[in-house]
């Protein structure tokens, strides 16, 4: 687990920075994707999280749910194209979910994607991912990750 | 040459700015909210932005006015979006409308996505997303304790049990916790219709991409559920 201005950043994921977004490859084709520490920090206080249907096609860019805070509303976007094969539940219950535990409890969407290879170019990880957020949290004047609700992973 | 030290827009090509000045002056609502301001500051002892920030709707009366080219540009990005519009300063006694002029150059601001207004806005983008596609502005779960630490430690059990507070409100349409009231489905299909076809939907869409993609994805998606063509608006509105 890296760690970059008291956000958490596991090295076995890979990141799409401008998105705020980070992906896991199962070992089945499929992939998971949920927010970053950094984006939990941004929303603050996550009250709802809406995660697209089963069966939806989405493409590169658009989005797979939709999170709100307090005041705050903003799309979770896909790194990649494909089909969400499945939504993560808990995260609709309870939203704190994302705050809490974003990487492991808190995965969004499993997607089977069409076309990972050309799509997935723009992911990247270890020094790379640390380097691009760096300046992300620079652009956007973030000083520091908040868990709100504490972090367990 | 603006009147502050520390313009920050100096930058900007004067004609830019020129346009955007012309722009609010062409507005069909200019004519009734300026009239020439002969400083008595009546409108700054009535604002309650003066006192709690380095605001002042005289100079807005007096830049316009004076048609300073380079200080509205200051103001259209920075000033123009400490005004709470309470519109206390229409008590002017030359009927200047320093609240008004500000509206119009928010719109100005807005309408051409200036990047200022783009971070102005961005922390109430759940209140524009609510309002966009449900008509009501404030939604009780908007009481979080991180968004209102001014309610003191209240706000924490008032956010958790919100249920319950809610149903102490007599009128069922306000047993709500995501609106302020509940709205129907043909409501909020109207409302969308009414934004894309006056053009509001593009001009989310130049201030925050992320509303819009939510606003078309979410409101697309009812309308297909109720089977309406999106171009076949007529249809919504007469059902």
């Amino acid at each position: 687990m890296s760690e970059l201005k008291n956000c958490m950043l596991p090295d076995e994921l890979l990141y799409h920075v401008d998105f705020n977004v980070w992906i896991h490859k199962n070992g089945d084709g499929t992939i998971d994707i949920g927010m970053t520490d950094i984006a939990q920090s941004l929303a603050g206080n996550i009250i709802h999280c809406r995660p697209k249907k089963v069966g939806r096609s989405v493409k590169t860019g658009k989005s797979i749910a939709t999170v709100e805070s307090g005041k705050w509303v903003g799309p979770v976007k896909t790194p990649f194209a494909g089909e969400i094969v499945a939504a993560n539940n808990d995260v609709e219950i309870d939203a704190t979910i994302l705050n809490r535990s974003p990487y492991k409890q808190g995965w969004i969407v499993r997607i089977q994607p069409s076309n990972f290879d050309e799509d997935g170019s723009d992911l990247v990880s270890g020094k790379d991912a640390i380097s691009g957020f760096e300046t992300y949290m620079a652009e956007k004047e973030i000083s520091e990750c908040v868990h709100c609700e504490g972090f367990e992973g | 040459m603006s009147i502050y030290k520390d313009a920050k827009y100096q930058d900007v090509p004067y004609e830019k700015k020129q346009k955007l000045f012309q722009e609010v002056k062409e507005d069909m609502r200019w004519e009734s909210v300026m009239y020439g301001c002969y400083e008595c500051g009546i409108c700054v002892a009535a604002c309650p932005s003066a006192r709690f920030y380095d605001f002042s709707p005289r100079v807005f009366a007096q830049v316009m006015g004076r048609e300073d080219i380079d200080t509205f540009y200051e103001l259209l990005n920075d000033s123009v979006w400490d005004c709470s519009q309470c519109f206390s300063c229409t008590r002017c006694p030359r009927q200047n409308n320093p609240g008004a002029i500000i509206t119009i150059m928010r719109e100005v601001a807005v309408n051409h996505g200036l990047s200022s207004a783009k971070k102005a806005l961005q922390a109430y983008s759940r209140i524009i997303y609510k309002i966009m596609s449900t008509g009501t502005q404030v939604a009780p779960d908007m009481l979080q304790p991180d968004f209102f630490p001014d309610w003191g430690p209240d706000v924490k059990d008032v956010s958790e049990n919100l249920d319950v507070w809610r149903r102490a409100v007599p009128p069922e349409t306000m047993h709500t916790t995501e609106l302020a009231w509940d709205v129907s489905e043909k409501t909020r299909l109207e409302l969308y219709m009414i934004w894309k076809l006056t053009g509001n939907l593009e001009m989310i869409e130049n201030i925050d991409e992320g509303i819009f993609m939510i606003l078309e994805e979410v409101m697309e998606e009812l309308l297909e559920e109720h089977g309406y063509d999106i171009d076949d608006f007529e249809n919504v509105l007469e059902d």
